[in-house]
């Protein structure tokens, strides 16, 4: 199978540098797939997982990711997201505070900014949770 | 010349502020470790990001829109309003490092009319307030420990007032690390973003210089089709977001790595001098002990000898008076 070669950053960490076969990350309005030689394209990341599969692999790997954008050009896949995590370093029972904390704030009187600000760490904390679940399947 | 006593009360209060010195020496020093394994972590993230958001800004359709710097009001308006992030530390003994940010962010005030200053960290807050610039009230942001999560916020903050058109221009003002020792004070503009024109222009005169990595061909065959899922608006709502997020992000790490090397070369040469003051104060200190055993000796021998005068004069008489 063709391979491209892919690069996730986040804010603290190169997530991963190498090649890859295929990439599936969660777009606007639904999951898109990215094989070898994709046309050049930019594209708004959602919160949610990214899928991706090593060369020789049957397995995906799987990533936790907050809002970013991804970038193909020359075969080259980059992705920019503030936060990549794999479902088992994430803390569950953070995840859920974090959750519990963002539903609270939502129920309050909110100012726009303060609501926006709520409703991404609700979607982040559901994201991680949903992750953290869907690795359990698979173990 | 003091005395003994004196000259020992000084050394004993300079040995004491040594331990301070040398103590936040060694605090620094492991903060300063910390943060700069916080600004490897984030450095490829920072300037991917800002590669990253110039290709797709090449890529960008000609259009109008607000986050560009061809807004329909650019060409209306006289005056620009223009907001300042600075970026200073929460607390003092810092060498230069306050002194060299606020010094450009003061410039910068004084050549505009209407501005408006985002302090980030006490130092820079409590200088601009005290000395009546134009500080935003309500956004009180420590420097302390960037983390993602502040950052968001402020971006949120100030991406809002710029929708709202409060503010036309925003500038980051900020330190950088240069080679890991040298810090530089640098200006960024955030916001409105370069049209694809300029970058373009950019981006062919440094690929004709040989700077960057990419050849003329490469631009020129980039031209052709390039896909932005879903709608370019949609896509450069969520760059502005991660860009403003990211710069400022990567910005708050850079300062904190700054500040922490400032304040741990500051704290180096107050220890190197404390010693080299406490070298010179021990030696006039052993001179001045010197001088004091030498004086009290002269005066015993001083006063044997009197004594001795006396008794012989008085032993002369004794025998005259015998002879008599």
């Amino acid at each position: 199978m063709n391979t491209f070669s892919l690069k996730i950053l986040s804010c603290n960490r190169v997530f991963y540098d190498g090649e890859c076969e295929i990439l599936i990350f969660p777009g606007y309005d639904g999951e898109m797939a990215i094989m070898a030689n994709h046309a050049p394209m930019t594209c708004a990341i959602e919160i949610g997982e990214i899928r991706f599969r090593l060369p020789g692999e049957t397995e995906y790997q799987h990533a936790i990711v907050s809002s970013g954008l991804v970038k193909v050009e020359h075969n080259k896949v980059d992705i920019l997201v503030y936060s990549a995590e794999r479902p088992e370093e994430i803390d569950k029972f953070r995840a859920e505070a974090a959750l519990e904390r963002a539903r609270e704030q939502l129920q309050q009187k909110q100012s726009i900014q303060d609501y926006h600000v709520s409703a991404a760490s609700m979607a982040r904390a559901m994201a991680r949770l949903r992750g953290v679940k869907d690795s359990k399947k698979f173990m | 010349m003091a005395n003994t006593k004196e000259i020992q009360k000084r050394i004993n209060s300079i040995q004491d502020t040594m331990k301070i010195t040398k103590a936040m020496y060694m605090m620094s020093s492991m903060k300063l470790r910390k943060a700069k394994q916080k600004l490897e972590d984030t450095e490829p993230y920072f300037f991917g990001l800002q590669e990253q958001i110039r290709s797709i800004l090449y890529h960008f359709p000609q259009m109008q829109h607000l986050y560009f710097d061809n807004r329909i009001s650019d060409l209306q308006e006289e005056v620009k309003s223009k907001g300042y992030i600075v970026i200073t530390s929460d607390k003092g003994m810092a060498g230069a490092y306050n002194h060299n940010v606020i010094k450009e962010a003061k410039r910068l005030c004084d050549e505009t009319e209407d501005y408006t200053i985002f302090a980030i960290g006490e130092n820079g807050r409590h200088f601009f307030k005290s000395q009546k610039y134009n500080v935003k009230e309500d956004f009180r942001f420590s420097a302390n420990n960037p983390s993602v999560h502040r950052a968001r916020v402020i971006a949120e903050n100030i991406v809002q007032l710029y929708k709202e058109e409060k503010i036309d221009e925003i500038y980051i003002v900020y330190t950088k690390m240069t080679h890991g020792i040298k810090e530089e004070v640098e200006v960024a503009q955030l916001l409105p973003l370069k049209t694809a024109s300029f970058v373009k222009a950019e981006m062919i005169e440094e690929a004709k210089k040989g700077l960057s990595d990419n050849t003329l061909e490469e631009l020129d065959s980039a031209n052709d089709y390039f896909l932005i899922y879903p709608s370019p608006k949609k896509v450069l709502e969520n760059l502005v977001y991660n860009y403003v997020t990211g710069f400022i992000y990567g910005a708050l790490v850079e300062g904190s790595a700054s500040e922490e090397n400032a304040r741990m070369m500051a704290m180096q040469s107050a220890t190197d001098n404390a010693e080299a003051m406490l070298r010179e104060l021990s030696i006039e200190y052993n001179r001045v002990r010197q001088a004091a055993i030498t004086q009290e000796i002269t005066e015993v021998i001083g006063g044997a000898k009197a004594l001795r005068n006396k008794k012989a004069k008085k032993k002369k008489q004794l025998t005259r008076v015998k002879q008599v």
